[in-house]
């Protein structure tokens, strides 16, 4: 999330699209509530009318897939109607920037940008690029009148989104489509401010990430980037899911969003050289500058005494990926089934029921020679090998199951999507043998450091190098208990020698005068204190962070993200000493956005901060932000000295609404899912995402697709309730939320009821191309058969929390969904698909 | 010789008698807290609500059978409802004068038959309502609902006949009870009372 | 005993049925905090679930489908004892202190005083009071036990959108009078110690437009009762003065037959 839950009360309109915050984030419908209570209005665009449905002002169905069209008639109607922040767009934003004259729109190539490779899949990205002068600056037309503008060119990619054409393809009624695009647009104005909460539904598509671009180009368009109520908000689906992707969980990134490194990249040096942006614009701020401080800092905080300058800190002992390499996802089993993996650790996971084509994924883990599952409960992936259509005698996976404890059993930190990291405390001690993850990995460490000390081994130093002072040490060198202040401390960062506070020369500056010996050192820090925040992080190795982003939270102060204080001097719900947010507290990011270019707020009422010039610093200096933490201490940008645009992370300062980093096009495009209803996408030749990776192996029997298949005529489409949790281990698991949702259903509209002679409460059987399952049938005029075209498409609604290890609740509705994703984070897209059903008996 | 004294009831109809009077007393008697909490008091007799209850649906089932017995019983003589008997209605058998009034009264006067008739409808009232009221989970609400009152009504009505039956079998008929303690009544009090009877019985006039 | 109720010091709840996003962290509080066991449940076709209360599910939330024309809705109605002011399982329960009403007003049970005569059921407005395998009293006790230390039951405790707001009754309902919300419950059975804002008619969400207890059972306590003690000692009272005025019926003994007599 920019912003935060609690910031949800700010907004003017909440556009909850792609995501079901009601069932699936019941606390977040608090601040959506107080939101109303102040007038706000609440929009729903889902394909079912869900329990968020039920508390919007707007309800919008549509057919499950079809959001970019959705939202590109929006941005088409915004531009149509003038509707947008025309301030916030020309100074925010690369809308002025002119493109290469080589780049084309899909509407000029037959859907696709210029660029593409068909056998390749992918895109050339050369004529993707800006325009630049002589110097390296990026040609700008302030007046967005330019052909050849991001803005312009923005303006012809929607207007082929009418109404007209967006409706045939959504589904979605064209008063009802008019009557959001109106009630949005009405965000435009500079003192409101619209929030867009999403999850999985926007997620979990073959356009994913485009999805979601497109909502981000609508919130730059309307101004609604880095105000209070405004934002991007991802609604994520677990507790700490934010903070374990902070942390590095996913394939790409080391804790902190830093790139894995690859392959090819031999130094630290180089991989410097690759990952950090350059900008000559002396009002960008250029954040990611940083990036060799970030790097050294972690690690030394990984490696500690074993990273040295003459060892390039250790980056060679850094696990990498071959260049081009993905190891997302459906890329693990898929190279599993191909018997690429000899052992698999499903921690705190169960791949059995959540991985999209289940049984490709159930089939995958009979061919490990081991499996380690550590979880709360026994569950589908664990007992695999006993699980319906397996024989155990032919299954030759050895599986060891590490009991878990929950998360009231341990103390720790949980970062919320907001990006709030709070502090926790045991509440009981763990049950039987169960540990904590942290204990587990321990004695797991502990083990594996013996053996390869003892053995050898390929790179053993990857984990013999590894620092772990993490607990009081005995004699043998061996930690009895994981002391998590310690992984905290680490993750925070030390000085590990003494640091001197040297201001930084502007370009052209000369150096003062070297103080006099006898003059106090000024010091950033001593040797082993804890740092202050990232700012004090050094490239040369005097300093150690765990993970940048969280720099600040554990310091010399104390535990930040144990602060309980309930201030809010703003009165927005920022409460600045509650707990502690990445980074450095700032609670919303891009918070100087919502001032114009002379700091001051767009919208008074609601200020996240604003510039008082009069301010008095502690160097004399005058002029300083007030309110939440801003995204750097400079000047607005109306300063043209000392002034930063906003968004610092961006190389240029801008917030990129032609973003020509993804890999399916620099602006978002219609294209149908990968499997779907229709047999023509009304918007261009080109079917499906071209960028998107196919899995067709022949030998594979479980990746199939079947797309305009008469016995797969409806949309499927899953999603969680609330009654349970991700595949329902521990929900399925407690009766009294077992009472509340005993078993698998089926959503589908009274239309499509009669149509197969089923009546509500029936059991039906669902099948797709991959699987098949049982489910009660749940005939609901919440569901509705949408006009696609000149064809009545259904969709059938799916949770998939139930799994056949809890006896009489079903099996797992992703059996059904298939081994297909999106172009760029390869997400299972498991929220549109095609299914057949029929009565059961 | 003659004797005395004539039959009137036999063994089995005094037992039978006694029997429903004593389930009738114990419904009475746990059943009045339940009636209402002016009377929780007699739940004591009982070690509490609990076992009043108890003891109230034993002695309810009890009672149900035996007094629908004993109405069957009598049935043919409480129900022929003749113009003697309406005779007596009219003279109210009497009981408001001092003056003998001689009325031409069987084996039952009209008042005991209103009363055996009343007690009997009030046996199956309550009997039934007394199973809602058992089980009230099996049956409509609404049911139940009226069962409750129809069961304290016919409590009630049943309760206020007992009285005056029991008034008039005692001290306000001198020498009625020894018919229902030992089954023979004086010649004297038959002729008296029942002249009918006297006469179906002994043949003679009174 | 006497019902009686001091209408300030009255607490209660204020449930804002627009509010409700049926997410049933309600049902789920409080099971945990009564520990109550599980119930057995089928999907039929339905989120709704249990489909009734139990004697394990003190409250739960009714899912109200409909779907007019194009327009469709969804709500949610938490369905619970309402703790009348009033209260027909107070009237009818025998024995005393089972069922009774604490300085907050709320109505409460004591399981050990429960003799399980079950009239409560028959009596209550709402069909809520429920019987167990132990075959006593169960409903909603706005935990009392919470409340006496001042704290929100837990219900309330766990709905995350404000829907269930617990304090001062008089003063939820002068709150909502404000905001202008249409409210259930103000004066029924001398005002339900849970009030609804509602967004339809009552009937939508399968409530009496006018609450009252049975007729049925009015009838018995308020007018058979009385009269029927009324009758009693009148009856006997009739008795007596019919021994002293009329007097008995005496026999004259009659000499010719037999000899002697005995009285």
């Amino acid at each position: 999330m920019t912003n935060h839950w609690i910031d949800f009360k700010n907004s003017d309109v909440i556009l909850i699209m792609g995501a079901n915050p009601a069932e699936n984030h019941p606390v977040s419908f608090r601040w959506i509530m107080k939101a109303k209570d102040a007038g706000a209005k609440i929009i729903c665009v889902d394909p079912r009318f869900t329990r968020s449905a039920s508390k919007a002002d707007l309800y919008a169905p549509l057919r499950s897939g079809t959001d970019i069209a959705f939202l590109g008639g929006l941005i088409n109607y915004i531009l149509q109607n003038k509707l947008y922040f025309e301030q916030y767009v020309r100074d925010y934003t690369n809308a002025a920037y002119l493109v290469s004259g080589d780049f084309k729109l899909p509407g000029e190539l037959a859907g696709l940008f210029s660029g593409y490779d068909a056998k390749k899949r992918s895109y050339d990205v050369k004529s993707w690029s800006f325009r630049k002068n002589a110097d390296e600056s990026i040609i700008k037309d302030p007046t967005l009148k330019d052909p050849n503008s991001v803005f312009q060119l923005l303006k012809k990619h929607y207007g082929r989104y009418t109404p007209e054409l967006v409706s045939k393809t959504t589904g979605t009624p064209q008063e009802t489509l008019l009557e959001v695009y109106k009630l949005y647009a009405t965000t435009g104005a500079p003192d409101k401010a619209g929030t867009s909460l999403y999850a999985m539904g926007w997620t979990q598509h073959s356009v994913g990430t485009q999805n979601i671009r497109a909502m981000s180009i609508i919130q730059l368009l309307l101004g609604n980037m880095g105000v209070a109520g405004g934002g991007i908000n991802a609604l994520r689906g677990e507790s700490n899911v934010q903070g374990s992707t902070d942390h590095g969980l996913l394939f790409h990134i080391l804790p902190g969003y830093m790139p894995v490194p690859s392959a090819d990249l031999k130094d630290s040096a180089a991989y410097i050289e690759k990952h950090t942006p350059k900008t000559k614009d002396p009002q960008s701020a250029n954040w990611w500058g940083n990036r060799n401080k970030y790097l050294i800092s972690y690690l030394k905080a990984i490696y500690g005494a074993k990273a040295t300058k003459e060892n390039d800190f250790g980056y060679s002992w850094l696990p990498k990926l071959d260049p081009g390499m993905n190891g997302s996802w459906l890329m693990i089993f898929d190279n599993m089934i191909k018997g690429k993996f000899k052992g698999f650790f499903a921690w705190g996971q169960n791949p059995a029921c959540s991985g999209s084509n289940s049984n490709k994924v159930r089939n995958a883990l009979a061919k490990l020679d081991w499996m380690v599952t550590v979880n709360l409960f026994d569950n589908e992936t664990a007992s695999f090998w006993k699980g319906p259509g397996m024989d155990p005698s032919k299954v030759k996976t050895e599986v060891f199951f590490l009991p878990a404890a929950a998360s009231f059993e341990k103390e720790g930190s949980i970062t919320n999507s907001g990006r709030w990291a709070q502090w926790r405390y045991a509440a009981v001690k763990p049950l039987g043998q169960s540990k904590p993850d942290a204990e587990i990995i321990h004695e797991l460490f502990q083990k594996l450091k013996a053996l390869y000390t003892k053995e050898g081994g390929a790179l053993p130093e990857q984990l013999t190098a590894l620092t772990w002072n993490y607990g009081f040490k005995r004699a043998d060198g061996t930690i009895k208990n994981v002391d998590i202040h310690a992984v905290a401390k680490e993750i925070n960062g030390f000085f590990i020698e003494e640091v001197e506070d040297k201001s930084k020369l502007k370009p052209g500056e000369k150096p003062p005068p070297p103080p006099p010996p006898w003059a106090p050192k000024k010091l950033l820090g001593k040797k082993g204190e804890l740092v202050g925040g990232f700012a004090q992080l050094q490239a040369d190795g005097t300093t150690s962070s765990g993970c940048w982003i969280f720099c600040q939270s554990y310091n010399e102060k104390g535990n930040m993200m144990a602060r309980r204080v309930k201030k809010d001097p703003t009165g927005l719900g920022m409460f600045p000493e509650w707990a502690w947010c990445w980074p450095v507290n700032r609670r919303i990011i891009y918070n100087r956005a919502s001032c114009d270019p002379d700091g001051k707020p767009f919208n008074i009422k609601k200020a996240v901060v604003y510039w008082n010039p009069a301010a008095v610093l502690p160097d004399g200096k005058l002029g300083a932000w007030v309110g939440d933490v801003p995204d750097g201490p400079w000047p607005p940008m109306a300063n043209e000295k000392e002034g930063r645009k906003p968004f610092i992370m961006r190389a240029d300062g801008l917030a990129a609404i032609f973003g020509p980093g993804l890999k399916d096009g620099p602006f978002p495009e219609h294209y149908e899912p990968m499997e779907c209803p229709v047999p023509e996408n009304f918007f261009s030749k080109q079917m499906t995402n071209p960028a998107s990776k196919v899995f067709n192996d022949a030998t594979i029997k479980e990746d199939v697709i079947a797309t305009c298949d008469v016995r797969f005529p409806y949309v499927g489409t899953t999603y969680r309730v609330t009654e349970h949790w991700q595949t329902g281990v521990m929900t399925r698991n407690i009766p009294w939320l077992l009472e509340l949702q005993p078993r698998q259903f089926a959503e589908i509209s009274p239309d499509l009821a009669k149509e197969k002679g089923i009546s509500n409460g029936d059991i039906i059987e669902v099948s797709s191309a991959r699987g098949k399952i049982d489910a009660v049938a749940m005939v609901t005029p919440r569901i509705r058969s949408l006009k696609i075209g000149e064809r009545q498409v259904h969709t059938v609604g799916l949770p998939w929390c139930f799994g056949w290890h809890t006896p009489g609740v079903g099996d797992a509705a992703n059996l059904l969904t298939p081994t297909a994703g999106d172009a760029n984070t390869m997400i299972p897209e498991t929220k549109a698909f095609m299914v057949g059903i029929a009565r059961k008996g | 010789m003659t004797s005395r004294y004539i039959d009137r009831f036999s063994t089995k109809e005094r037992v039978l008698h006694w029997f429903v009077t004593v389930t009738f007393f114990s419904l009475l008697l746990s059943g009045l807290g339940l009636y209402s909490r002016l009377f929780t008091g007699y739940f004591n007799l009982f070690g509490g609500g609990h076992h009043a209850i108890t003891v109230h649906k034993v002695a309810g089932v009890l009672f149900f059978f035996s007094s629908l017995a004993l109405f069957l019983h009598n049935r043919s003589r409480v129900t022929d409802f003749n113009e003697d008997d309406r005779e007596w209605v009219r003279q109210r058998g009497g009981y408001l004068s001092t003056e003998d009034v001689h009325l031409r009264v069987g084996k039952f006067n009209a008042g005991q038959k209103m009363f055996a008739v009343f007690i009997g409808a009030a046996t199956a009232i309550l009997g039934v309502t007394g199973l809602f009221i058992w089980m009230p989970l099996l049956f409509p609400r609404w049911i139940v609902q009226m069962s409750l009152m129809l069961h304290g009504l016919m409590f009630v009505g049943s309760i206020m006949f007992v009285v005056v039956h029991v008034y008039l079998a005692t001290i306000g008929n001198p020498g009625t009870l020894e018919a229902m303690l030992w089954g023979k009544v004086s010649r004297a009090w038959a002729k008296h009372h029942h002249p009918k009877w006297y006469k179906e019985v002994t043949g003679n006039n009174p | 005993m006497a019902d009686t109720i001091n209408q300030a010091a009255r607490k209660g709840f204020l449930v804002d049925t627009a509010r409700c996003i049926g997410c049933r962290s309600c049902q789920v509080a409080c099971k945990q905090w009564n520990k109550l066991d599980a119930d057995k449940t089928a999907n039929q076709g339905t989120f709704e679930n249990p489909r009734d209360l139990t004697p394990a599910l003190y409250n739960r939330i009714r899912f109200v489908e409909s779907a007019p024309g194009e327009k469709v809705s969804w709500q949610f109605f938490n369905e619970r004892c309402m703790h009348c002011g009033d209260a027909g399982c107070m009237k009818v329960c025998p024995s005393p202190g089972a069922l009774y009403r604490t300085s907050d007003g709320i109505v409460v049970y004591n399981k050990e005083k429960c003799i399980s005569c079950k009239y409560c059921i028959s009596a209550c407005p709402f069909n809520i009071p429920r019987y167990g395998a132990d075959d006593k009293v169960s409903k909603c006790h706005l935990c009392f036990d919470r409340v006496v230390g001042g704290m929100a039951p837990a219900c309330a405790k766990a709905c995350p959108t404000e829907t269930l707001k617990f304090g001062n009754r008089n003063q939820l309902i002068s709150a909502a009078t404000s905001a202008k919300k249409i409210l259930y419950g103000v004066d029924d059975l001398n005002g339900l110690g849970v009030v609804y804002a509602l967004e339809g008619p009552p009937e939508k969400y399968g409530l009496p437009d006018k609450p009252s207890i049975p007729l049925s059972i009015f009838l018995w306590k308020d007018v058979i009762k009385p009269l029927g003690i009324l009758g009693f000692w009148g009856s006997i009272g009739a008795m007596l003065l019919h021994y002293v005025t009329i007097g008995p019926k005496k026999i004259e003994e009659e000499t010719g037959e037999e000899g002697h007599h005995d009285k």
